[in-house]
């Protein structure tokens, strides 16, 4: 698992889309929930960086695990995810300060997402109205936005949450190009 | 309240056929029951669960309940399929069998969403259904005839563009492999359910409604389903693997791995495997290729062999009769296909235990009985498993009780009386799980991680990794058991996502489902079925595998020196799914799911 935790930390990292100790990943294991250390660098990972708490019940490892633990955890128990990837994607962060969601127009974008929803919240870290209001939106979509914070992505396994993180922010630069070039793109529509 | 929705997908009504008493009702399914539950798989084992589960499998109480789909019969790719529940005479446990072909399809436009049929005939007796009409009637000429020829003749008598699911004599016979077969070469094949139907003195079933199925949202629908299409083509398991080659794409890829097992699992390869590929296969015997009603992929075989034509075989199939016997001869394997096509014969089951029975008269067990790697002598097998004459009256019951009469109980590679079908569980810790904890016996189908474990589909894991496991088969039981309900096919699942079934769903019905229900039904059905086997006896203690695979390290290959470690994977499957260690649904998880309750 250590190995699978370092890997996509550090990939993460080397793709722009997390800076040096930003972002936080987990797994569900049953009951049981594996997640980043709080202030880690996913860069370097560790075996110690790696907390293992309840889905449901607090232990003492709660106090090392990442802020957004209880986010993951709502995460988990609104859907059928078994794996959580949050980063701070730029593109994707910059794009989530212009509408409601964001449709994709490059055919990657186009493929894996039919829209990425975008939630405003006026906490956006590790706050109650996070954890009320993300994990219903990713029991219908891959990844979702927090307004001016960053994303949230869900998959079976690390790599899929990871790949949809990579995707998101991918995409989100061929929007932000397409504006710079004066095309209108991006823009939500209806879905189906 | 009887389902009386604006929408499309269900009719909202189902037929009781009485056979002792010789009448036909019409019932109305809730609008309730048909949102928690589906349809095939899960309205089929909610049906059985009222009735119960306390009855014989053989005995007129037992209903029989082919279920179709709220997708079925609509442009929904490869929504042609139906579901046969029962409680089976071969494992005791509840049971589903999902078949192609187009019986599903001509059951639904019969304006039912299913057919729950109990009592014992005093005579052979068939079904004959359309939309305006019920009716039972004699079929006394039609006993002792095989599938192909009760097909027929149906056909030939009834007209039109009937479709027949019938039993041959194996299911006539009470065989505990009996299968029941339709559109001549199709079979909802597991679990003996066709000595069920046989058990009732039914023949078979001629269904030949033509109602259209009403879809709520059809603009929206047509969109949906270009957009699967178009996942369908990209993928290449889905647009190139499974056309050009069948499901014998598998032979190959499992072999490389060690994880398709030969001479009843003694051995997690087979060295000849290449001589029964899906290559080969393609250049040799092939006709051409195949399709189920409604679907793209075109995964079933016509071929040749021995002068005659006929259906497959299948991976499964390839495997059960040819590696798991030690037997490398393509044509012999696809002429044992045929016969028991034709008999009504589960191909997995008769070749595993067939395969046993050779490991049986190796070890002095069974003198005179068959020999590992002889063609002649497996089909020799099959024909008297298919007459039901000398050897094969005990192979008709199955390895486990044949392995049990012999004193080898350990030789019989099943789990809960199913036979184990053809992967090795040693090179794929996951599929070792999933066999383990599977309601309906050794079955590959309950959770199927050949996707992530062999075909990376979402992405590849580690096999050889338990802790990973328990997560992920609970994630692909859920879902697999609302695809049955839905009623679709497993391949459809290598391209089209949880979200996108959901999307089909509420295109179809008009009721808004998200991938998330989806899970959250299938876990319901899965409680429903575990509190079922729970309640015929069947717990925890038959949540294990053949000694062999937990005891007996792989010799050679890619897996060598593995045994599946389901003593690491066991105890956190039970506690993710908020079982008590004894592996039992508790009341409170009962309750959140809407769960009937058999046990305390």
């Amino acid at each position: 698992m250590l190995e699978q935790f370092r890997k996509f930390g550090r990939e993460l990292f080397l793709q722009g889309v997390n800076s040096s100790h930003s972002g936080n990943i987990s797994v569900r294991m049953g009951d049981r929930i594996v997640i980043t250390r709080r202030g880690s660098m996913l860069s370097d990972l560790s075996e110690r960086d790696l907390i293992e708490t309840g889905l449901e019940e607090d232990d003492s490892h709660i106090v090392l695990a990442s802020t957004e633990v209880k986010i993951h955890r709502a995460i988990y128990r609104a859907t059928s995810a078994l794996a959580v990837v949050h980063a701070h994607p730029p593109a994707a962060v910059a794009l989530s300060f212009t509408g409601d969601s964001i449709r994709p127009i490059d055919t990657e974008g186009i493929y894996y997402f039919k829209s990425i929803p975008v939630i405003a919240t006026e906490l956006t870290v590790g706050s109650d109205e996070v954890a009320e209001k993300l994990p219903p939106v990713l029991a219908d979509y891959k990844v979702a936005l927090l307004r001016g914070h960053g994303s949230f992505a869900v998959g079976q396994m690390l790599e899929e949450a990871f790949q949809w993180t990579s995707s998101l922010e991918a995409t989100c630069r061929v929007i932000l190009f397409a504006r710079m070039l004066g095309l209108e793109a991006g823009e939500a529509s209806e879905e189906w | 309240m009887p389902y009386n929705g604006p929408m499309g997908g269900w009719h909202g009504k189902a037929l009781k056929v009485d056979l002792t008493r010789g009448t036909v009702k019409g019932f109305p399914l809730e609008e309730e029951l048909l949102r928690d539950w589906l349809g095939g798989r899960g309205l089929g084992v909610r049906l059985l669960a009222e009735r119960g589960p306390g009855i014989d499998p053989l005995s007129p109480e037992n209903p029989l309940i082919f279920a179709t789909g709220p997708l079925t019969a609509t442009p929904v790719p490869t929504a042609g399929r139906f579901c046969l529940v029962s409680r089976s005479p071969l494992t005791g446990t509840v049971f589903d069998s999902n078949s192609g072909g187009r019986f599903g399809v001509k059951l639904k436009r019969c304006g039912v969403d299913a057919l729950m049929i109990t009592g014992r005939a005093s005579a052979p007796v068939y079904l004959y259904l359309t939309e305006r009409t019920a009716e039972i009637r004699d079929a006394s000429d039609l006993w002792g005839r095989e599938v192909p020829e009760v097909t027929e003749a149906l056909r030939e008598e009834l007209g039109g563009d009937c479709s027949v699911a019938c039993i041959g004599s194996a299911g006539e016979k009470g065989a505990l492999l009996a299968a029941v077969m339709n559109d001549v070469h199709r079979a909802a094949a597991r679990g003996g359910l066709g000595a069920v139907m046989g058990s009732k003195n039914l023949k078979a079933v001629a269904a030949d409604g033509s109602a259209e199925v009403a879809t709520a949202d059809p603009e929206r629908l047509r969109y949906i389903i270009r957009e699967s299409r178009r996942w369908i083509k990209a993928n290449p398991v889905t647009s190139r693997g499974l056309p050009l080659y069948g499901t014998a794409i598998l032979v190959n890829l499992l072999n490389e791995l060690g994880a398709f097992p030969s001479r009843n699992f003694r051995h997690s390869s087979f060295p000849e495997a290449e001589k029964i590929s899906g290559e080969v296969l393609a250049e040799t015997l092939l006709i051409r290729r195949k399709a189920c009603w409604g679907c793209p992929i075109g995964c079933a075989r016509m071929t040749r062999a021995g002068g005659e034509r006929g259906e497959g075989p299948e991976y499964e199939t390839i495997w059960a009769l040819g590696a798991q016997c030690g037997v490398s001869d393509l044509e012999a394997v696809a002429r044992a296909d045929y016969l028991c096509n034709k008999a009504g014969l589960d191909t997995i089951s008769t070749g595993s235990t067939i395969g046993c029975a050779m490991e049986l008269a190796e070890k002095g067990l069974l003198p005179g009985g068959p020999r590992f790697g002889s063609a002649s002598d497996m089909l020799g097998c099959v024909r008297a498993a298919a007459e039901g004459t000398g050897l094969g009256r005990e192979l008709a019951r199955g390895s486990m009780r044949l392995a049990e009469g012999r004193g080898a109980p350990g030789l019989a590679m099943q789990v809960k009386g199913l036979e184990l079908p053809a992967y090795d569980p040693r090179g794929l810790q996951g599929q070792g799980l999933s066999f383990a904890t599977s309601n309906r016996g050794g079955c590959h189908l309950r959770a199927y991680l050949v996707g992530p474990e062999v075909l990376g589909i979402p992405k590849l894991v580690d096999r050889f990794s338990t802790g990973d496991k328990p997560g992920l088969t609970i994630f692909y039981q859920h879902i697999n058991a609302a695809v049955d309900s839905l009623v679709l096919c497993r391949f459809l699942q290598f391209s089209v996502s949880d979200d996108h079934l959901a999307r089909f769903l509420s295109a179809v019905t008009g009721i808004r489902f998200r991938a998330a229900d989806l899970h959250r039904i299938g876990e319901r059905i899965w409680n429903l079925e575990r509190s079922f086997n729970l309640a015929c006896g069947i717990d925890a203690s038959q949540d294990t595998l053949p000694p062999r695979l937990l005891r007996e390290p792989v010799e050679e290959g890619p897996a060598r020196g593995r045994v599946v470690l389901l003593h690491e994977m066991l105890p956190s499957y039970y506690r993710a799914r908020g079982w008590t260690q004894e592996g039992v649904p508790g009341g409170a998880k009962l309750s959140e799911l809407g769960v009937p309750r058999f046990v305390s």
